[in-house]
C-alpha cells in the first residue's frame, strides 16, 4: 500500500490523510518545559563553564540552579506519568527496523521515499528515537543528574567523607557533567534538525505542540477512539 | 578686619582659649570632634569649598580666634549653625555623622570639634596633617 | 496567685532599659558619659597629681595600684619583641631581619620607638624592671603621648635639640594631664606604632595605616567610627594584657562556631570565625557558605588594601641608595603625586594604594630567612617569610596576603643576610655616611655574627596577612572576581574553579567541541542535500 501521494505535493489534500492523536497535554507540556529548561540549563551551564560571558557568572549560575530544580521537578512528574500510563514502553528499544530508519535518513529522505515507520499512539517514536531517547534517558539525564547535585551539595558529600581530597574532587564531578552537557548539546542539535524531517518541515513541530500528527492512509475509525495496533501500523508502511 | 585687630583678637583669645582648653579637657571628646570635623566639615569642605583644611594649617590661637568669632563664609553667617541640631537634622538624610550625633548638645559638639582642632593645630599637641 | 512576671519579659525590660540608657549616656552630656566608662577617675588620685619628669616616673606611680600590670606586660610579645616558632626558631622583631629596614639589632634607639618600653638603648637592657614598662603608649587618650624616635623608647618631656646640634627641636611631652586620662586603649594607641610599621605610615602592612584611627564604613565595616567603631581590643581580646592574633602566631583555618559567653575557649579569639561562624551568609546566597571551607573569609571581604588615602610600599630597592645630586647632597625623588620614591638613605621604593592582594593556600606555618641561613642569589627571590600550605594538605585555606618584594644587603661570601647599621650618630651608620661595608661590619659584629667584607644584593620577598580593612558585604568581591579568566585567584593551584577556564580538561572541552560540531555539520550537510533534493524533484 503505497502512501506516498499526498506527501509534500498537497495533491488530494484531506483524501488520504487522517489526523491522529499522538501527544497528550501532559507530554507536550512536558516536552516543551523541558525544552526550555534545557535550552536555558545549556546556555547558562556553558557560561558557568567559562565558555563566554553572557548574563555575568553569577546570574548564570543562579539561574542554572533555578532551572535545574525546575527541570528536577519536571522530570519526577514525567517519570510519575511514564509509569502510571504506561508510556515508558514507548522506550523499550527495538532493533525491527532500526536499518530501514538509517537508510531512509541516509538515501530515502532525498528521493521523496515512504517513511518507513508510522506513528500511533501506541508506538510514537520510531526505532532510531527510542535508541535516543533510552540513551538520553538512561546515561545523559542520570548522570546530568547526579553530577549536578553533586556538585550542587559538594560541600555535604565533603563533610560526609564521600568526596573531598583524596576522594571524589569537585573537578571530576563537573567533568561528568561537562561530558553530559556536550552529550546533550549534540542531541539537542540532531532533535532539533530531525524534528523538521517530517512530511513538512514543520510537520512535527506541529504535533507537539498540538498533539495531532497527519498521518496518510490512515484506517477508517477514529484513531482517538481506538488505537491501532503498532505492529499494524508499522506493518502497512513498506 | 584688618591685620592688628586680628592679631589682637587672637591673642586675648588665645589666653581665654589656651584656660578654656585645660578646663574643658576632661568634659570633651576630641575623637567626636574628629569624626565630626572629617565627616561634616570637611566633606562639604571638599565638594563645596575648594579643600580640605588641615588642622596643622593654623595655630592655636589662630583657630581659637577664628572659633569665637563664630563666623562662617566670611561672615555672611554663623560658624554654630554648622554645629547646630538644626543643621544637623537637615543633613542627617545624607550625612552619617550628623545623624548619629543629632542629639549631642551643641555647645558638647562644639567643644569636641574645638578640642580636636586645637590639639592638631600647628603648634598644639600632636598636630594633624590630615583633615 | 499573682504571677510574677515571664523571666523573659524582665529579660527584655532589663535590656531595653539598658539600651536607652546607653543611648542616652553614649550621645548625651559628656559627664554622664564618662561616669559610666569607669569606677576611676585617675584625675583625682594623688599619685597623679605631679609633674612627671619621665615615663618610668609614671610607671613606677601607676604601679602603686596596678601592682601586677608590668609582670603581665613582661611576659608579652610586646614586651620581649620575641616569638619562639613552633619550629623552634626564635622569631620576634629581636631576631628576624625583613625587608623594610631589615633588622632591629644595632638600630635598637631608632627602632625601640616603638617598644613597649624604657630605655631599650642595646642589646644589654633589663627586660626585668617594672618601671621601663611604658603604660601611656598603650593607654593614652589625649593623642597626645608621643615617643621620638633615637631616643630609645624614652618619652622627651622638656624640649630638646635632637641630635644635638641639628637645630631639630623635639618638643617635650607633657605627661600629667596624659596620666590622668588615661583609659582603655583605642585604635589610635594601637595604631602609634602598628599604623606606622616598616618606617611610615602604611608602610608595612597595607592594611594598617593611619586612615583606620576614624574611618567610614567602606573603609572598615567594624571599625567605622560612625558604626561598629571596634577598638583593636574588640577582636584581640585581651587578658591580663596578654594580646591574641599576632601574625607570628596566626589561625589560618579557624573550623569554630561562633563563640558563646560562658563558653572556654583555647583558640584564637582574633578570627572572623570567632564571631561570625562558619556560614555566615543569609541564606539568599547560602551558596556562599559553601566556600568557607576552603577560602578564608578576609579573600573576598577585603577586595583590597591601603584603601584608605595612605599609600603602602609595595617595594624596596636597598641596592641603590647612596646616590647623591650634583651638589653632594642626598638625593630624593617623588612620584606625580609627590610621594617620595627613592631617597640616598634607602634606595628605591615602589608605592600603591587600592593594592589587589595576591593569593596563597595557608596552613598557619610560616617559615622565615634568618640570620645565618645560607642565601644564594638564583632565579627566584630569598624567602624572607613564606606561608606555607597547598590545597590537599587538609589543613589549608586561600588567603590574601602583601608580598613585599625588595633587594637587600647580604655577605655573598658567608652568603647570609646582613645585619645593617642604618641610624645613628656615630660615622658608621649607613644613614650618616652612605658606606654600606662600614655599616654591614658594624652591624654584623653588634650580633656576633662573621662578615666577610663583601656586601651584595639579593632579591627578597616577605608575606604578610591582609586582615584588616574589611569591606561592607555589598562591596566584597562577587562571584565573577574568581569565576571567571584571569580572575582573583588565577594562580592558586589544586581546586576546581567553575568558570576558570585552566580548570577545564583539555580533552574533554577538544572531543566536546568536536561532538557538537560534528552534529551541526552533520545537520547542516543532510539539511542542505535535502533541499536541493526536493527542488530538483520540483524542477
Amino acid at each position: 500500500m503505497a502512501s506516498r501521494a499526498c506527501w509534500h505535493h498537497g495533491g488530494g489534500k484531506g483524501d488520504r490523510v487522517s489526523r491522529v492523536y499522538i501527544f497528550k497535554r501532559f507530554e507536550r507540556f512536558w516536552h516543551w518545559a523541558q525544552a526550555a529548561l534545557i535550552i536555558a540549563l545549556l546556555v547558562t551551564g556553558f557560561e558557568v563553564h567559562g565558555s563566554y560571558r553572557l548574563a555575568g557568572w553569577e546570574r548564570a549560575a543562579t539561574l542554572h540552579t533555578q532551572a535545574a530544580w525546575a527541570l528536577i521537578g519536571l522530570w519526577v512528574f514525567a517519570i510519575f506519568w511514564h509509569f502510571t500510563t504506561g508510556e515508558w514502553r514507548q522506550y523499550i528499544p527495538t532493533t525491527e527496523r532500526l536499518d530501514a530508519m538509517v537508510t531512509y535518513y541516509v538515501s530515502g529522505i532525498f528521493t521523496d521515499a515512504p517513511h518507513p515507520f508510522r506513528k500511533t499512539r501506541l508506538s510514537k517514536h520510531n526505532p532510531l528515537q527510542r535508541l535516543a531517547y533510552l540513551l538520553v534517558k538512561v546515561l545523559i539525564n542520570p548522570l546530568v543528574w547526579a553530577s549536578g547535585l553533586a556538585y550542587l551539595y559538594y560541600n555535604e558529600l565533603v563533610a560526609a567523607g564521600i568526596a573531598g581530597p583524596g576522594g571524589l574532587s569537585l573537578g571530576v564531578i563537573a567533568l561528568v557533567h561537562t561530558g553530559m552537557a556536550f552529550l546533550m548539546l549534540a542531541f539537542l542539535i540532531g532533535h532539533v534538525y530531525l524534528a523538521t524531517a517530517g512530511h513538512t518541515p514543520l510537520a512535527h513541530v506541529k504535533a507537539m505542540i498540538t498533539g495531532w500528527e497527519d498521518l496518510e492512509e490512515a484506517p477508517a475509525d477514529d484513531a482517538a477512539a481506538a488505537p491501532r495496533e503498532s505492529s499494524s501500523a508499522q506493518g502497512a508502511t513498506p | 578686619m584688618t591685620n592688628r585687630m586680628l592679631h589682637l583678637v587672637a591673642i586675648s583669645a588665645l589666653g581665654l582659649g589656651l584656660q578654656a582648653l585645660d578646663a574643658q579637657a576632661a568634659g570633651s571628646d576630641w575623637k567626636r570632634g574628629r569624626v565630626y570635623y572629617q565627616r561634616v566639615c570637611t566633606e562639604c569642605h571638599t565638594a563645596k569649598a575648594g579643600g580640605a583644611i588641615a588642622p596643622n594649617g593654623r595655630t592655636m590661637a589662630e583657630w581659637t580666634a577664628y572659633l569665637n568669632a563664630d563666623k562662617h563664609a566670611k561672615g555672611k553667617e554663623p560658624l554654630k549653625k554648622y554645629v547646630s541640631r538644626e543643621y544637623r537634622a537637615s543633613v542627617k538624610a545624607t550625612n552619617k555623622a550628623a545623624e548619629k550625633y543629632l542629639e549631642v548638645p551643641e555647645d558638647q559638639l562644639f567643644e569636641d570639634i574645638k578640642a580636636f582642632m586645637l590639639k592638631g593645630a600647628k603648634d598644639g599637641d600632636s598636630p594633624a596633617s590630615c583633615s | 496567685m499573682v504571677k510574677p512576671p515571664h523571666a523573659v519579659v524582665r529579660c527584655f525590660a532589663a535590656i531595653a532599659l539598658l539600651l536607652a540608657a546607653s543611648s542616652v549616656c553614649a550621645e548625651g552630656d559628656g559627664a554622664s558619659a564618662k561616669l559610666l566608662r569607669s569606677t576611676s577617675d585617675h584625675t583625682k588620685f594623688k599619685v597623679l597629681q605631679q609633674d612627671f619628669a619621665s615615663g618610668p616616673e609614671v610607671t613606677r606611680a601607676c604601679l602603686t595600684c596596678h601592682t601586677e600590670a608590668a609582670k603581665q606586660l613582661r611576659l608579652t610579645q610586646h614586651w620581649r619583641w620575641e616569638y619562639l616558632n613552633p619550629d623552634g626558631r626564635r622569631l620576634g622583631k629581636q631576631n628576624v631581619i625583613n625587608n623594610f629596614c631589615t633588622s632591629v639589632a644595632s638600630n635598637y634607639a631608632y627602632c625601640t620607638t616603638c617598644h613597649i618600653g624604657y630605655g631599650w638603648r642595646d642589646a644589654s637592657f633589663d627586660f626585668n624592671v617594672d618601671e621601663n614598662v611604658d603604660c601611656l603608649v598603650c593607654h593614652d587618650t589625649t593623642g597626645n603621648y608621643r615617643k621620638a624616635p633615637g631616643f630609645a623608647g624614652q618619652v622627651v618631656t622638656k624640649d630638646t635639640e635632637f641630635p644635638p646640634g641639628s637645630g631639630n627641636l623635639v618638643k617635650g611631652v607633657k605627661l600629667r594631664p596624659i596620666a590622668q586620662e588615661v583609659a582603655k586603649t583605642s585604635r589610635d594607641t594601637c595604631g602609634a606604632c602598628h599604623f606606622y610599621g616598616g618606617g611610615g605610615d602604611g608602610v608595612k602592612h597595607g592594611d594598617l595605616d593611619s586612615s583606620l584611627a576614624s574611618p567610614d564604613r567602606d573603609l572598615d565595616v567594624h571599625m567605622d567610627a560612625l558604626g561598629n567603631n571596634f577598638t583593636c581590643a574588640t577582636c584581640h581580646m585581651t587578658q591580663g594584657h596578654q594580646v591574641p592574633g599576632s601574625r607570628y602566631a596566626p589561625t589560618a583555618v579557624d573550623r569554630g562556631s561562633a563563640r558563646l559567653r560562658g563558653k572556654h575557649y583555647k583558640t584564637n579569639p582574633t578570627t572572623c570565625q570567632a564571631c561570625h561562624g562558619q556560614t555566615p551568609h543569609k541564606p539568599a546566597v547560602a551558596k556562599l557558605n559553601d566556600h568557607t571551607d576552603r577560602i578564608a573569609c578576609q579573600t573576598c571581604h577585603v577586595p583590597a588594601y591601603a584603601r584608605g588615602g595612605v599609600a603602602t610600599k609595595t617595594s624596596w630597592d636597598w641596592s641603590t641608595a647612596g646616590m647623591m645630586t650634583a651638589d653632594r647632597k642626598p638625593m630624593v625623588r617623588k612620584d606625580a603625586k609627590g610621594r617620595v620614591v627613592y631617597t640616598a638613605a634607602k634606595g628605591t621604593f615602589g608605592l600603591a594604594e587600592n593594592v589587589i592582594p595576591e593569593y596563597v593556600w595557608f596552613n598557619g606555618k610560616v617559615t622565615y630567612t634568618l640570620l645565618g641561613d645560607r642565601v644564594e642569589k638564583g632565579p627566584l627571590p630569598t624567602r624572607i617569610s613564606h606561608f606555607e600550605g597547598s590545597a590537599d594538605d587538609g589543613a589549608s585555606m586561600i588567603w590574601p596576603v602583601k608580598v613585599f618584594r625588595g633587594k637587600q644587603a647580604y655577605d655573598p661570601v658567608n652568603k647570609t643576610l646582613a645585619v645593617l647599621h642604618m641610624a645613628g650618630t656615630d660615622d658608621t651608620a649607613f644613614w650618616a655616611n652612605f658606606n654600606w661595608e662600614k655599616a654591614v661590619a658594624v652591624g654584623m659584629a653588634s650580633v656576633g655574627a662573621p662578615f666577610s667584607g663583601t656586601v651584595d644584593f639579593v632579591e627578597t620577598e616577605s608575606m604578610w596577612p591582609i586582615t584588616h580593612m574589611v569591606a561592607p558585604a555589598k562591596k566584597a568581591l562577587g562571584c565573577a572576581d574568581c569565576h571567571a579568566a584571569r580572575g582573583r585567584l588565577d594562580k592558586v593551584s589544586g581546586v576546581y574553579i567553575p568558570g576558570r577556564p585552566g580548570d577545564h580538561a583539555a580533552w574533554l572541552e577538544l572531543i566536546g567541541a568536536a561532538l557538537v560540531v560534528l552534529a551541526l555539520a552533520g545537520a547542516a550537510i543532510h539539511g542542505v542535500a535535502r533541499l536541493l533534493a526536493s527542488r530538483r524533484r520540483k524542477g
